[in-house]
Parts: C-alpha cells; structure tokens; sequence
C-alpha cells in the first residue's frame, strides 16, 4: 500500500532513550529539576511581581492536596483520551479511504490552539455549571493528539512479515488487533503517553484558573489545583508562596518520571522489534 | 495436494510476478522452489499461505497452512512456548492441548530448555527453530518455508537441513520450500522447480537417498545437471 508522504515522518522516529544505570535515573531526578529551580529562583528575584505585603506561605498539606486534584483531573483526561485516541489510530491505519479523510483533519484540528477554544468550551459547560468537566474537556483535548499520532507511526513500522503471522495463524478481527497489533505498539503507546502528561502540564496552568475566560466571571469559581496556585501567588506577587508551588510540582513531575514514566519506558523495550 | 494451473499474477502497479505458472504438489512431498531474487518464487508460496490471490489460473490449495518466515517472525513479547503456542491459542483448542502439542513440538525441534526464554536471547538457529515448532503446532496440510536459513551461518544452515529431513521423515508433511540455493535444494528435495522472471523453467527430480551431502559425488553432479538446466 503506497502511503502519502507526510504521514512516514509522523512521530516515527520520535523515540525516547531511557537513562540505563541508576545513577543516571538520579541525576534526571535530582540534578535537572535543581538546575531549573535555581535558574527560575534566580530568574524570580530578579524580576519578582509587585511587592505586596505577603501572606504567610503556603503550607504543605495544601500543596499536596493541590498537586493532587491537579492529577486526578489529569488522570481522568488520559484514561478518556487513550480510549478515543487508540480506536482512532486503528480506524486511520485500517482504512485507506479513512486515513485520506481523517488524518489531514486531524492534522489540523491538532494544530489549532486549544486554548483558543477554550472560551467557546467555557461557555458551553459554564451553562450546565460544571467547570472541571471544562478542564477535563481542555485536557483531552490537548492529550489525545499525541497519542493518536504515534501510535499510528507505530502500526505503519509493524514488519509485514509479523501481519502475515497473524493471517497465517488465524488471528483474526479482535485477537489480531489485542494479540499482534497492540502490543507491537506499546513502545510507541509509550512515547505518545509521555508526550500527552507534558502537554497536559503545561495546560493545567491555564485550565484550572477558568474565571479569565468567562465575562464577568469571579475567581471563586477557579477550580482547586496546583495550576491555579501557581499563577495566584505569581501574579500577586508572593514570592516564597510561588517558590514552594513550583517546587512542589517540579519534585512531583520529577517523581512521575523516575517511577511511572522510566519504568514504562524499560518495560516497553520488550514489545520492540529489533 | 497443491495444483498450480496457468497462474498469472499481476499487482497493481503493472508488475507481473507470475507468468502461466504450472506445477503440482503431491502430498508428503518435500519440494523446494529455486530461483535467483524477484522470480516470483516468494509469490508462489504466498499465494498458498493465502496471504496473496492469483490474478488469473487455478489454484487447489490446502485451507490449513504452516508458515516459517526468513526473519523468523516471532512475537518479541512472548516466549518461546507462548510462540509456538500462538496457532493453537488462537484456534480455542483446550489447554491440555495446546500445552501437549506445544511442548512435542518444541522437543521435536529440540528446545526443550528454552521454553522460558524471549525471542532476543535466541540465536538465529533457535529462532527459526521455534518458527518451526510453531507453524508444526497447527498440524497443517503443508509446510511452507521462505528461505528459512538464507540468514545464518553455513554450520547451523547444515545442522537444520539435517534436522528438517529427520522431521519431514517423522512427520510426513508435505513440505513447499522456497529458496535462492540450489544447493541447499537438492540436499532437501524431492522434486526442484527452478524459476526465473516469474515463469517455470523446469521441474526435475532428485533421487539421492538421504542423507546427500555425504554422497560427494552424486550430490555435485545433480548440482552441476540443474546449473546447466537452469543457466542455458
């Protein structure tokens, strides 16, 4: 099957080296978010927000419970947008006819801000009161994409000789995709998992602190997140408040990365097909 | 039973892989397709795999088909049992069965201790081993090989061939086996079809006892007959 040129450099060779020893988990843990903290220390000293009086810092109790909410929503964004995005890239793979219709669709659907929808979304979930099904809704959004695009990458490289195994074998229908395809693209599944929690984080800031979106809207309906913690001390100014909330999120990524995230990573190695 | 009857293959970009190509395979025949690369011997074998249709002619072909891959083609997730367990999983025998047939298999091709292990701690010989085991497990009406050993070195190519015959004489499959050697063709086979440019040049038959590279001089010289055969 000739395919058109643009898909063959989809997110294919996007892959992902996973740090071999220990030592080198540690320094992704330990060293890199130690850098970037006292670059953006530095860089808040220097070009700190209004000098406000500041209310006594944030305690820790409420950080956690912020970072908390913030990855419950996170994770309920993930789990929807693995279940549509998954079944999406089988149907674009399956169908050639499919694919010429839906992926220059999603091509651009994904290339389009999110955020530049989000006051439409606002709007829409705002009338039946219900702002964290907004943020959930910008979150999938924004994750699904990556998913669906790699693993698409990842069932264009499945060996044709490994597709007539399954013919050969009589693994048909269901068994052929949960049997031979899905696992082929766990590496892949992966890679497009890690991609989405990033963008996902980065949305977070915005999507919890939902008041600036809608007219005449009050912050008494942000929701509870680190996101919105993030940009209330920053903007009003409390420096050590927003220290510790950026602290709290680095370490908090940091930990997602050295056990969730490496450990995928390594288990993942062994779908591959070299 | 294979029959081949004036089978044209044409893909879609106009390339035509076979030619009015005619042949029969008698049941517990072990009979070897040779030809240089683009022949369209590769064809020939898919289209009995049913992993391909003939764009014109008739073919008879068994319905239940092993298949042994030059690369192997093993799942890298799954085990050597779980591989050579793969056909018989996904016909929803019971698993006495599949366990029963699974391990004869990997005992007849002689992997017993490496039932645990993954397709990336097996060597290229063990590998298609499995291979082997696995498309045996089905029990099917024909064998089908697409240059198995092209990828390994001479001496495990010699320990296999060895070890294909001993199985072929257990078993009595019908065994169909495409490949670029003509060597390797008439130390196997019964009958050689030799193929160029999608077309049959000939079939010839060998009758060499098994087993044949230790009979020097008859060997070379069935060697030497099909060369000029095929090179005239």
């Amino acid at each position: 099957m000739s395919q058109p040129k643009h898909i063959h450099h989809y997110h294919r060779h996007m892959s992902i080296s996973y740090p071999v020893s220990f030592r080198q988990r540690l320094y992704s843990l330990v060293v890199v978010p130690l850098i970037l903290l006292i670059a953006a220390g530095f860089v808040i000293s220097r070009l700190g927000g209004q000098t406000l009086p500041s209310l006594p810092s944030l305690s820790w109790g409420l950080l956690i419970l912020a970072l908390l909410a913030t990855f419950l929503r996170l994770l309920l964004a993930y789990a929807l947008a693995l279940v549509l995005a998954v079944p999406l890239a089988l149907l674009i793979s399956h169908n050639q006819k499919v694919e010429r219709v839906l992926f220059p669709l999603f091509d651009i659907v994904q290339s389009v801000p999110v955020l530049a929808f989000f006051p439409v979304v606002i709007l829409f979930f705002v009338h039946f009161n219900w702002y964290n099904g907004a943020a959930i809704f910008i979150l999938l959004l924004t994750m699904m994409w990556s998913i669906v695009f790699s693993v698409v990458g990842g069932l264009q490289v499945v060996p044709s000789d490994i597709k007539a195994v399954g013919k050969v074998f009589k693994l048909t229908g269901l068994k052929y995709i949960t049997k031979v395809l899905l696992p082929s693209v766990v590496p892949y599944l992966v890679t497009g998992s890690l991609l989405a929690w990033a963008g996902g984080w980065n949305i977070i800031i915005v999507a919890e602190v939902l008041h600036t979106y809608i007219p005449g809207g009050s912050s008494s309906k942000d929701l509870f997140g680190i996101g919105n913690i993030l940009v209330e001390t920053a903007s009003s100014g409390q420096q050590h408040s927003f220290f510790m909330a950026l602290l709290a999120l680095v370490a908090f990524v940091g930990l997602m990365n050295f056990f969730i995230w490496q450990k995928l990573l390594r288990y993942a190695e062994k779908f591959k097909f070299d | 039973m294979i029959i081949f009857k004036q089978v044209n293959k044409i893909y879609s970009g106009g390339t035509q892989a076979l030619k009015d190509v005619s042949f029969e395979v008698a049941d517990e025949e072990l009979f070897c397709i040779v030809g240089p690369s683009g022949c369209g011997k590769s064809t020939v074998l898919k289209i009995i795999a049913g992993l391909e249709d003939p764009s014109s002619g008739e073919v008879r072909k068994p319905t239940n088909v092993g298949m042994v891959f030059q690369s192997g083609a093993l799942l890298p997730w799954l085990n050597v049992f779980d591989n050579v367990a793969l056909g018989l999983r996904a016909q929803n025998a019971g698993w006495r069965k599949i366990k029963e047939e699974t391990q004869k298999y990997i005992e007849m091709v002689g992997l017993n201790s490496l039932e645990q292990k993954l397709p990336r701690e097996l060597s290229g010989g063990q590998k298609q081993r499995v291979g082997i085991a696995r498309a045996l497990a089905i029990n099917p009406q024909v064998l089908l090989l697409d240059e198995p050993f092209s990828a390994l070195d001479t001496g495990t190519t010699e320990e296999l061939h060895k070890d294909l015959i001993k199985i072929w004489q257990q078993t009595k499959k019908t065994i169909v086996m495409v490949s670029h050697s003509l060597e390797e063709a008439v130390t196997l086979a019964g009958r050689i079809m030799l193929m160029k440019a999608g077309q049959v040049d000939g079939i010839f038959e060998i009758n060499l006892p098994y087993p044949r590279r230790e009979q020097a001089h008859s060997f070379i010289e069935e060697v030497h007959k099909l060369r000029h055969a095929f090179f005239e």
